[in-house]
């Protein structure tokens, strides 16, 4: 547990003292206020611009707050992973690639505590961009488009953390698995192809992990299966743990490549 | 007593086999030198030993220690510290890390960094260091749960002359206090701090024993007389009836030296009408026996 701790103050250090703790929450913020700012103004924008023909009358959609939060989520999804997943992707494998996690391994340490306070860090990390990034998007869309819900706004956050835990927890097992290239490589494909393909071909199953962002969203309507939700939420966990399970095994497996 | 002993320890990638059939041990408080040429197995075999690399076949042990990661202190030929961790904070983790007590482990790392002469940077990043900084602070991170047995791959190599003292008369220091083993390809190195030499070579470990054993062993004393010029060396050479060689103004003889043999050499020398400017017994140095082994081996 000792071990754990050190462990998890030396990546919380590097977080810190690399700014990953100060720059991904402001990128969060960033895509977070855009929809709902974006949106309300749209029309004086395009006025501003100017360049529109005479008579020209454009109809703007009437927005829902939940509408508001879908398109944040959307960034999120897309933007938003693609950071989360580079600036994790390194975590395990570039420490074997420069050297400094020999003077780790040659250490009586465990690998269980050594991958999990990765894991830690990188999801806190995570938690604390989304919700920073939900917090500047909910407080644009409550001034702008109405109230939210707050239970369900937190239903939905919390649902979301879920599918991050899992992507965090994707990442750290390629890292451990391969070198930084491979493991962003095939992140990326888990990840994001995964979400394209589900969001494409979806309709034909109704429980998958790559589902439980829209999940989140229903989350605040209620048109949503009460099962299908729960059924994707235990897969998505046993998920999170099998990934977990698979970068502790091969980060220990792996050890012996490191640069001496 | 005896601290480690390795037996039949054996590294293979592939067909390639990198460490054959290596038997040694070490005993407490002495310094063991690792020596060989370039890919002879030496980082392979300290790798073994700390555990990072799996053995083909073989064992390492120590009497009565489980894990031996526990008791040894690594040093490699490079280290890497994280960048964004200062000296004391590095040093702190790596003591934790190790088993030191939470409590102790600050204590330790700030005494044994002003041991190492970092005591003035305590708080530097490492990202700032020099090349001899770094090897302090990797000295630090070996020593500072106070291990059994010291591994030191290269440690002086990578550094500049003045560093390269620095290093070792530290070294010379911890001698005192704890087991060292250390490989290098720097045969002066070996030659000021060794109790026993292992010469690796293809794996094999192919020559052991303390520096006097293996000098004795390879020595062949030979005789050095210094002429003041080319042609009296010459001369002398083609005189007397001697094993000599000649090299520029130097004569070296080949003999065995007992007393009577030492008084004719004399007597020759005093009786020609050379100018005799030095006569000196001269001992293999670790590099004709480095060559010698290295040659030896290559002809087999």
């Amino acid at each position: 547990m000792s071990q754990f701790s050190v462990l998890v103050q030396k990546e919380l250090r590097e977080s810190w003292r690399s700014f990953k703790l100060l720059w991904i929450p402001l990128v969060f913020i960033l895509l977070g206020v855009s929809d709902p700012l974006l949106n309300y103004f749209m029309m004086d924008i395009l006025k501003a611009v100017g360049g529109m023909p005479e008579g020209f009358e454009m109809v703007m959609p009437e927005f829902t707050p939940a509408d508001i939060l879908a398109a944040s989520t959307g960034q999120f999804q897309s933007v938003g992973l693609i950071v989360l997943i580079t600036a994790f992707v390194g975590s395990v494998s570039r420490e074997r690639q420069n050297g400094t996690a020999t003077l780790l391994y040659v250490r009586p340490i465990s690998y269980v505590s050594l991958f999990l306070s990765k894991w830690v860090v990188a999801v806190l990390v995570a938690i604390v961009s989304i919700v920073a990034g939900y917090a500047a998007s909910t407080y644009y869309t409550i001034i702008l488009y109405g109230t939210v819900e707050w239970d369900r706004f937190f239903a939905m956050v919390g649902t979301y953390i879920i599918w991050i835990c899992l992507v965090m927890a994707i990442t750290l097992a390629m890292s451990a698995s391969f070198k930084t290239v491979v493991a962003a490589t095939i992140t990326i494909i888990l990840v994001l192809v995964g979400l394209i393909i589900d969001s494409f071909i979806g309709s034909f199953w109704s429980v998958s992990p790559w589902k439980l962002a829209n999940f989140a969203l229903a989350l605040l309507s209620d048109y949503y299966d009460k099962t299908d939700f729960v059924i994707t939420l235990g897969l998505s966990i046993g998920l999170i743990v099998l990934f977990i399970i698979i970068g502790i095994v091969m980060s220990k497996r792996n050890a012996s490549t490191t640069k001496i | 007593m005896t601290l480690l002993t390795v037996t039949s320890l054996t590294k293979s990638f592939g067909t390639q086999t990198v460490v054959d059939n290596l038997s040694f041990s070490i005993e407490e408080h002495t310094s063991t030198a690792l020596i060989g040429p370039n890919g002879a197995g030496k980082t392979t075999t300290l790798s073994m030993l700390t555990g990072l690399l799996k053995q083909t076949s073989g064992s390492i042990s120590m009497e009565g220690i489980n894990d031996i990661r526990r008791v040894i202190g690594f040093l490699p030929q490079y280290p890497q510290f994280y960048s964004w961790l200062t000296a004391l904070e590095y040093t702190e983790m790596t003591a934790k890390l190790s088993g030191v007590e939470v409590k102790k482990a600050r204590m330790q790392s700030q005494k044994i960094l002003e041991y190492v002469g970092l005591g003035a940077a305590l708080h530097k990043k490492t990202a700032t260091f020099s090349g001899g900084m770094k090897q302090r602070l990797g000295i630090a991170q070996a020593l500072v749960h106070q291990p059994k047995l010291l591994l030191l791959d290269e440690p002086v190599s990578a550094l500049d002359p003045v560093g390269r003292r620095e290093i070792m008369n530290l070294l010379k220091e911890i001698q005192n206090e704890t087991t060292i083993l250390y490989s290098t390809h720097i045969l002066n190195d070996a030659e000021e701090m060794t109790d026993q030499l292992l010469f690796l070579r293809g794996g094999k470990l192919v020559e052991r024993g303390s520096l006097k054993e293996v000098r004795t062993r390879f020595d062949e004393p030979r005789i050095k007389i210094q002429f003041s010029s080319p042609s009296e060396a010459l001369q002398f050479t083609s005189q007397s009836e001697l094993p000599a060689t000649t090299e520029g103004s130097v004569v070296f003889v080949d003999i065995v030296l007992d007393q009577p043999t030492m008084q004719q050499l004399l007597n020759h020398l005093a009786n020609s009408p050379f100018t005799v400017e030095k006569v000196e017994r001269v001992t293999a140095s670790l590099e004709d026996i480095f060559m010698k082994v290295a040659l030896d081996h290559e002809s087999v």
